[in-house]
Formats: C-alpha cells, sequence, structure tokens
C-alpha cells in the first residue's frame, strides 16, 4: 500500500490543525456559519437530518488493517459504534460532536487518512475495482496511477472551485466493476496495437437528476501523458462548465450539450499546449509509486476451493464459497467479499467490533489489504483457498457471512430520508423489507445475479439509474412513493434503467419486487439466464404487465 | 400554523423554539406561531441569528390536533423522532447546549 511521504504527513497535520483552530473561532463565535460551512465541508463534515456526518476518503477504496482498526476505534470513541461504507468506497459517521471533529482528524492523520475533498466542487476520492491488483481479468493494476491521481488532484490550485464535483473511477481491466461510465471520467486499461498499455478515457457519465452514460473522448492515452489529458479535460471544464445553474453544471451536460466531437477539439488544443510539460509522467516516477503496490510474498500453492463438495457437507459454507469469492491472478488464491448486507441489515454499515474482526482477518489472511467496494461491501483481495473455512468461520461468528453478494438481497442502498438533509423518501426501510422477503437462501439462488439499487433522491446515490432494478424513492403530497425501473446496468454494457409507471407505497414495493422476479423467472430461457440478460432479450413490456396488468 | 426548528451549533441535534424563548429537543413544547403572528416569528428568526448557535434554522407548517403537533413534513417527522431504520435514539444536546433568545 502506498505510505504517506514527508510532505503528504506534514500537509495532513497542518491541516488538522487549521481545522482544529477553525472550530474553535466557530465555537467562540467568532466566525459565524455562513463563514464555517465551506471550511468544514472542504474537511467532509456536512449539517444531517439528526446530526454532523464526517465522511472520510479511502483513497481507490484501499485500507490497512491499522487503518481500519482506527476507523473502529473512532466509531466507538466519539460516535455510535458503527460506521457507514459508502457507494464512494468512503466510510461515513453519522453522529459526531462539533467538538470532537478535530480529535478525529487527528486520529485519522495518526493512519494517514483524512477528510478532505469528500466534499466540494472539487476533484473527490478516485474509486477504482474492489480486486484491483488480484483480479485474475485484469490488464494492469490501477492502483499506481490512482495514487499519482490522487496526489496530482488533491488541493490542485486550479480544480478547487469547479462548476460542480467531480468524479473519476478507473478499471484496470475490460469488466467494469466500477461503473466507469457513470463518472465525470471514466479511465479504462487498455492496449495498444503494439502492445502499449494505456487508459481508454470516457467523459461525461452521471447519474443523478440527468443520467448520462459517458462517451469515448480517447481510445488509448499512455500512462506518460495521462495527467496532460486529465488536466485538458479539467481544463475544458472548468472554462466551459455552467456555473449559472447547479443542475446543469456537471461536465455530463456541457459534454452532451457541446457534444463529444467539439469536447474533443477542444480538449485536444489544450492537450497540444499541456502535453510534454510539467505533466509528463516520466516512468521512473510511475515505476516509484508501483513499488508501493507490489505483489505480495504469496506462497507457491495450487490448491483449488471444490464448492460443489462444501456445498454436500454445509450448505450454508458452499453456498458463501459460491457467491462471495472472485477469481485471482495467483494459483490456490482468492479475493473474498464480506457481505455489509445481512438480512434485515441496513447496507453498508458495520459495527466497531465488526471493523476489528475484518482488521484481524486482513492481517492474518490477506496481506493486511482491505477493500471498501462501491457497492458497499468489503473486499479480502488475497486469501489463500486453504484458509478459506478458518476465514468464513470467523466471518460466521462476526455475523459477517451472509453468502449474497451479487444476489436480490445485496442491494445499493443510499442513507435516505433516514439521515440524509436532501432525501424525500427513506430508502433503508425499503431495502430491509425486501431483504427479508427475499431471504431464503434457496429462493435467492432461484433468482440469481439480480442488482437491486435504491435512492432517497433524484441525486441518485443509490445509484437506482443503473440497478437491474431501480428504485428511486419521491414525495408526493407528504407520502413517500417509490418509482421502479428495470434494465439499467453499470458495468461496461452501461444502461440506464426505464422507468415502469407510477409509484408504489412503501408497503407494496417488496410485492411488487416478487412480481417483477416471477416475470423474469416465468421467462427466462434457463436458469442460467440472468434478469438482465432476459430483459434485454424481451423488453420490458413483461415487466409492465406484472405491475399494472395489461395496458 | 408554523414552528421553528434548526439544528444546534455543538451536537448538530434537531431543536426547536419554546413559548419562553428556548432552543429544546422536544417538538410538542415547540412554540406554535399563527399565521397573525408572522411578525413575532421573524424577531424569533433575527434574535436566534444574532446567538450564531443554531443551524439549519427553517419555518416548517404543522397541524395542531387535540394539542398535539403534526409537522406536515415527513422529513420534520422523522428530525423529531431520530432514524425509523435502523432505529437510534435522536442526537441529544451537550450539557452546554442550551441555547436561548
Amino acid at each position: 500500500m502506498y505510505r504517506y511521504d514527508e510532505f503528504d504527513a506534514a500537509f495532513v497535520r497542518e491541516r488538522t490543525a487549521q481545522f482544529r483552530d477553525q472550530v474553535n473561532r466557530r465555537l467562540s463565535g467568532e466566525i459565524n456559519e455562513d463563514q464555517f460551512r465551506p471550511l468544514r465541508l472542504m474537511n467532509g463534515l456536512y449539517l444531517q437530518l439528526h446530526a454532523y456526518m464526517l465522511r472520510i476518503a479511502v483513497p481507490y477504496g484501499t485500507l490497512a488493517s491499522r487503518q481500519m482498526r482506527m476507523l473502529a476505534q473512532i466509531a466507538r470513541k466519539y460516535d455510535r459504534n458503527y460506521g457507514h461504507f459508502t457507494t464512494r468506497q468512503n466510510i461515513q459517521y453519522n453522529w459526531p460532536k462539533l467538538r470532537d471533529i478535530p480529535e478525529i482528524l487527528a486520529d485519522l492523520a495518526s493512519v494517514e487518512m483524512h477528510a478532505i475533498q469528500t466534499s466540494g466542487n472539487c476533484i473527490r476520492n478516485i474509486t477504482t475495482d474492489q480486486f484491483a491488483g488480484a483480479a485474475a481479468d485484469e490488464i494492469i493494476d490501477p492502483r499506481p496511477v490512482a495514487e499519482i491521481l490522487r496526489q496530482w488532484s488533491s488541493l490542485h490550485p486550479e480544480f478547487s472551485y469547479l462548476p460542480r464535483k467531480f468524479k473519476i473511477a478507473m478499471s484496470g481491466g475490460p469488466n467494469d466493476r466500477a461503473a466507469i461510465r457513470f463518472h465525470d471520467i471514466g479511465l479504462q486499461a487498455a492496449v495498444g496495437p503494439d502492445g502499449e498499455i494505456g487508459w481508454e478515457v470516457w467523459v461525461g457519465g452521471g447519474l443523478g437528476r440527468t443520467p448520462m452514460i459517458a462517451k469515448q473522448i480517447n481510445p488509448l492515452v499512455p500512462n506518460e501523458h495521462l495527467l496532460a489529458y486529465l488536466e485538458s479535460i479539467l481544463r475544458v471544464y472548468n472554462r466551459y462548465g455552467r456555473r449559472d445553474n447547479k443542475y446543469k453544471a456537471r461536465i455530463k451536460i456541457l459534454v452532451h450539450e457541446t457534444g463529444i466531437d467539439k469536447i474533443r477539439e477542444e480538449v485536444e488544443a489544450e492537450f497540444a499546449e499541456v502535453k510534454g510539460g510539467v505533466l509528463n509522467l516520466p516512468q521512473a516516477e510511475v515505476d516509484r509509486i508501483t513499488t508501493y503496490f507490489a505483489e505480495p510474498d504469496y506462497e507457491r500453492v495450487n490448491e483449488i476451493v471444490d464448492v460443489a463438495r462444501e456445498k454436500l457437507s454445509d450448505p450454508a459454507y458452499g453456498e458463501w464459497l459460491d457467491r462471495n469469492l472472485h477469481s485471482h491472478r495467483q494459483p490456490g488464491y482468492v479475493s473474498v467479499t464480506i457481505s455489509l448486507k445481512p438480512i434485515g441489515g441496513a447496507p453498508g454499515d458495520i459495527t466497531s467490533e465488526q471493523m476489528e474482526v475484518v482488521a484481524d482477518l486482513a492481517e492474518t489472511h490477506s496481506f493486511d489489504e482491505l477493500r471498501a467496494t462501491h457497492e458497499q461491501n468489503l473486499v479480502l483481495p488475497h486469501v489463500k483457498v486453504s484458509d478459506l473455512r478458518e476465514v468464513y468461520d470467523t466471518l460466521v461468528e462476526a455475523g459477517l457471512a451472509t453468502g449474497n453478494a451479487g444476489l436480490i438481497t445485496d442491494m445499493i442502498t443510499c442513507p435516505g430520508l433516514d439521515f440524509c438533509a436532501l432525501a424525500n423518501a427513506r430508502s433503508i426501510p425499503l431495502a430491509q423489507e425486501i431483504s427479508r422477503k427475499f431471504q431464503a437462501p434457496e429462493r435467492q439462488r432461484q433468482i440469481g445475479d439480480l442488482k437491486i439499487k435504491i435512492s432517497g433522491c433524484i441525486n441518485a446515490c443509490g445509484h437506482h439509474h443503473v440497478g437491474h432494478i431501480g428504485i428511486l424513492g419521491v414525495e408526493k403530497k407528504g407520502t413517500e412513493l417509490y418509482q421502479i425501473s428495470v434494465g439499467g446496468d453499470g458495468t461496461e454494457q452501461a444502461a440506464i434503467g426505464d422507468i415502469l409507471g407510477h409509484g408504489f407505497v412503501a408497503e407494496d414495493v417488496p410485492d411488487a419486487i416478487e412480481r417483477l422476479v416471477e416475470a423474469y423467472i416465468a421467462r427466462r430461457e434457463s436458469d442460467d439466464e440472468t434478469f438482465i440478460t432476459a430483459y434485454r432479450r424481451i423488453g420490458d413490456a413483461p415487466f409492465k404487465e406484472a405491475l399494472y396488468g395489461a395496458q | 400554523m408554523e414552528i421553528l426548528t434548526g439544528n444546534e451549533l455543538m451536537s448538530g441535534a434537531t431543536v426547536y423554539l419554546d413559548r419562553d424563548g428556548n432552543w429544546v429537543e422536544e417538538l410538542q413544547k415547540a412554540r406554535v406561531f399563527l399565521k397573525e403572528e408572522a411578525e413575532a416569528r421573524d424577531a424569533a428568526i433575527a434574535a436566534t441569528k444574532k446567538t450564531l448557535r443554531i443551524n439549519s434554522l427553517e419555518i416548517e407548517t404543522v397541524t395542531l390536533r387535540e394539542g398535539v403537533i403534526h409537522p406536515d413534513r415527513i422529513r420534520e417527522r422523522i428530525r423529531a423522532e431520530g432514524p425509523t431504520a435502523p432505529r437510534f435514539d435522536r442526537q441529544h444536546l451537550d450539557k452546554d447546549g442550551h441555547v436561548s433568545i
């Protein structure tokens, strides 16, 4: 993992001291809230419905065990003994007190973490595939470049006051597990005609009230020029992005209204100026950063896991193996998804005690590494196959062994109106009801891969637009209503879901989901045809009929 | 009918202006301003702003039924009670969280 150098450490320490002073000045009345708000937001501190909320950056979703232990300690000491993992691979605390924030930031700084640029119109945390550096299908590990981009984008003087927030996601291979086509910039590792590795650059994707699939702006930018190319995109956005209307200020609107060809022309003109200058990225620097992400010292083993056999002797363990493992590039190893979606639980929530268990497992069984996923789960990236039973048993004891990765109960859910000041409707209770309705393992297995994503407002933090089944909460005349869409897809087969019709009250949503599931099962060509594949074949008519009857 | 609500500076807790000019945790102690009391309401807002201690100050419409205050918006009902899922107690004021106008 990357370790702070002297500059990083000094900077984070100084920022913490500055914020301590700013909090003191606010508490003493020296500055008012209008003056303080931008300062606290620059440090990830929001004011939500019931309390402050502190959002902490987890760069490209990677955590070491000591960092996870510190997150547990902070939750225990300053919050309510739990944290909430988000769709941006970050973690949020929902109940901190203002006077404790400087102490929390100092504790975070001691383990090389902070909350800078988790809010505001700047470049936010760069997200990646949760299996980066481990996945068998990866072209290159995106984390060294993600770290270089983190350094480039941190406190970038030109890009601290963009027209609106700016999100970058990266995938190290063609199988997109980071939803890169729904980010302001998406980077996908690609191989050029002469075998050179670079980045396919996508721009202008996003969710929110105007969902857009990103457009390809460049098929291959080599590492050497990546910073200059991204700088050029940001400059064009900073110059032409709308500042008159918050709802039209994201780069997706600029790209949509201007057209990708014209944007490409502008970016290329800027790139011609910037290219070869101070932003040139020498291979030596890439190599230096890459050493922080060197392969762990794997044992030479070749054991494979016999899921079918394990299912016969211990169905729960077998099911967990079947769902929660991901192929590793190293023989004898796998990546393990730790589901934060227990039946009836709040998606993404994890207690201090559970964090400590996970930290211990990372230390003893995954070369001290952990990942947060954009689907609000955690990952032990490098687990030896022969250790799986021990890992599973430990997770069972901690209540973390739900074998539902990618199944109907593994939902993305935003905090919704139970916590969020922007929300119009609750999300978590709905997720809990759906989870309980489909809790039977055999039922989930029968349904197969199915991603439900729930947002409590049009800002779409719950990624409902790209849910195979998406649910959007709205408020109408004092009642929470939920619009249902189908056909969304956040992967390389990017698609925005179609709204099927009028909304449902919360009590009716689980039954509505069941009708959609039944419509799918009745029409699938085989048990192997997934919901989204069947949808692409049959369209939305059968699903509309399932919800609203024959039209 | 309206009430005044906001979040106390130090804890972030949801608070309401009561009849005695104190910012308190209990919705049912909130002062209800009638339509003709707009001037008093605005004076209370101005006095509150001077304290620098109440954030996200808002006027909320409510209905009074048998002496019980019912906020019209779902959002306000959840703010008053705390999150419904997971069920958490609402945030409370610290010992030095008392604010008056």
